[in-house]
């Protein structure tokens, strides 16, 4: 076997040498291998074939071709490359084949490598679909994809705000105002917990993004239930905020929450209807798509008020109309103090006027895909290197902060006002029963800031003022930075 | 050619010279000798043995003998090679050459020991 694959290295030498030498050099090796028995031997007789090749080879080479050895004589002293032709020693049929067929192979193995594995080598790292999910882009009024997210807190609470399907991809965050009021008005027993234990466990095997994880403070809960650990709450929101604190123990999550609501909860979601979906045109129709205001304030800076951020499938066009509308302002001002949240899809076509090359928003809701990332430049936008404000308060909420922390953490806005409300949403709604639901997080989002986004906390502005005095503070900033005129 | 390649002389060139001046000896019984007297230092590979052989052929220092079999090495016939007198005064005047740099390295108290 060996002394075949030294054959088969001997062949690397010029004909001339081969012809000459070729069968001493393979008797040599038979008698050194017959000589030399033995690991360490045998080791050695290969390091000494192997250097030897790499030596003597192109030394056999400059031999045959004298002109080889000379080459760097040959060298113009500009160092400008020249070609050689060595016609002594012509090519074979099979050595022109072999390297017609290793040329093809490389070149087509490059292009593949090239469409499939190396495209956007950062970008690529960053995608992660998971396959369980609907796509990111998926309309929340596609019927065969059903909406799992919905927030009874705030439609239990937000009862005055217009119903919006496009708020049912918003998911569940406790509203402590409501529990916190009244208290105590399900009684619970062993039986009660165990259920709701058992269910809550089931979800967590299920559904959260990291399965062992998962299992682990599924087996937890058990265990504290077990242990009569849960035995002293006897009311839903503190039972709720137990079952919470047991399961961050185990991993340290905050966008998983369990949680206990006063009203009913709603049945189990259908798909948004048709008749949903018609209801919802017609409601942004009516409200210019919660545009509330869109004008030219003093020192040519540009106002927006802003409600929500809408589906954009309804509203792309009025938001382009009202990004066009401002398009000439040296400055630009978002109010985002009433703003409640919506789509991503939407904050990220208003984020894409704010720069001139496509910028990452990152969204804990969301695997981080190709959509993730803003479609700049926008034609004929001037904004992109104009300052902004954005203007905040604590109703400022979910989408609504994710537009803040996104500016605030790509340094592209000044945010001025309260900090926001923190309803980061990311964990996907499961209902239990008609008091008890899950968040859980079932899609794992790159955040490149930090490991913490605004999830509780909210995001905080750079200048802090009362809400209603922000507006008047964004606008002296603005005066201050832009050229007087 | 061959008189540019072997001036200066090749440190393998000279030590196959040597090999050769006792007696005639076929390519693997070079190279043994080689080991045997730079004490395991200079193993020759195939590719520099022969090499440097072809160019002793060329240079007509050493020569080809008649191939025979080796009565230790069996069966096969092998090539031996034997110094020419060329070979016998270049190896010499190598050697003498080397003899100068010891006296010089000798008297530059670098090496000590016996002159020679």
């Amino acid at each position: 076997m060996s002394e075949k694959i030294y054959a088969w290295l001997l062949r690397l030498y010029p004909s001339r040498f081969r012809e000459a030498f070729g069968e001493e050099a393979l008797q040599l090796f038979r008698d050194r291998s017959r000589d030399e028995t033995g690991f360490l031997l045998r080791l050695r007789l290969w390091t000494d074939l192997l250097s030897d090749l790499a030596l003597s080879v192109p030394r056999e080479y400059f031999r045959v071709q004298p002109g080889l050895a000379s080459f760097s004589a040959h060298l113009r002293p500009e160092g400008v490359p020249s070609f050689f032709v060595f016609a002594d020693e012509s090519l074979g049929p099979g050595a022109l084949l072999f390297g017609g067929l290793l040329s093809l192979a490389a070149l087509v193995t490059f292009s593949v490598l090239l469409n499939h594995g190396v495209r956007y080598v950062p970008l690529s790292a960053l995608i992660r679909q998971t396959q369980s999910l609907p796509k990111a882009s998926s309309s929340p009024f596609d019927s065969s994809a059903p909406k799992t997210a919905k927030n009874p807190g705030e439609e239990a609470n937000e009862s005055k705000a217009p119903r919006q399907p496009g708020k049912a991809a918003t998911p569940s965050q406790p509203s402590k105002g409501a529990v916190g009021g009244t208290r105590a008005s399900v009684k619970l027993d062993a039986t009660e917990r165990r259920r709701i234990v058992a269910a809550a466990a089931a979800n967590l095997e299920r559904h959260y993004v990291d399965g062992e994880s998962g299992r682990k403070m599924a087996a937890a809960l058990r265990a504290h239930e077990r242990n009569g650990d849960d035995d002293k709450s006897k009311d839903g929101a503190e039972f709720a905020a137990l079952l919470t604190q047991q399961m961050r123990e185990v991993s340290p999550d905050r966008h998983l929450t369990l949680d206990y609501f006063e009203a009913p909860l709603p049945p189990r979601s259908a798909a948004p209807t048709q008749e949903d979906f018609a209801r919802y045109r017609e409601t942004m129709k009516r409200q210019n798509c919660t545009f509330e205001k869109v004008e030219i304030l003093q020192y040519n800076v540009g106002y927006l008020k802003l409600n929500s951020f809408p589906d954009v499938s309804v509203c792309q066009g009025t938001a382009e109309a009202a990004m066009a509308s401002v398009n000439s302002a040296d400055a630009i001002i978002f109010d985002l103090r009433d703003n409640r949240g919506g789509e991503p899809a939407m904050v990220s076509l208003m984020a894409a006027y704010l720069f001139d090359h496509p910028e990452y928003l990152y969204n804990p809701r969301e695997n981080t895909t190709e959509q993730s990332w803003t479609h700049s430049p926008v034609p004929g936008n001037k904004l992109a290197d104009k300052p902004v404000y954005v203007l905040t308060s604590g109703r400022t909420f979910s989408g609504a902060e994710q537009f803040c922390y996104d500016l605030k953490m790509l340094n592209r806005a000044t945010l001025v006002g309260e900090t926001t409300g923190g309803g980061a949403h990311s964990g996907v709604f499961h209902r239990i029963d008609d008091h008890f639901g899950m968040g859980i997080p079932e899609t794992k989002a790159i955040n490149p800031y930090s490991k913490a986004d605004w999830a509780e906390v909210g995001v905080e502005p750079h200048v802090k003022v009362r809400a209603d005095d922000a507006l008047d503070t964004a606008l002296g900033l603005a005066a201050r930075k832009l050229p007087r005129k | 050619m061959p008189k540019q390649k072997l001036n200066p002389l090749p440190a393998a060139a000279f030590q196959i010279l040597l090999a050769l001046a006792s007696e005639d000896l076929h390519g693997y019984g070079i190279m043994r000798q080689v080991a045997e007297q730079t004490g395991g230092r200079m193993r020759l590979g195939p590719g520099t043995l022969y090499s440097s052989i072809q160019t002793l052929v060329e240079a007509k220092l050493i020569e080809e003998t008649a191939a025979r079999e080796d009565a230790k090495l069996g069966g096969e016939r092998r090539r031996y090679y034997r110094l020419t007198s060329a070979g016998r005064k270049l190896a010499r005047s190598e050697a003498e050459r080397l003899a100068d740099l010891l006296r010089v390295a000798r008297s530059k108290k670098i090496l000590r020991g016996e002159y020679v």
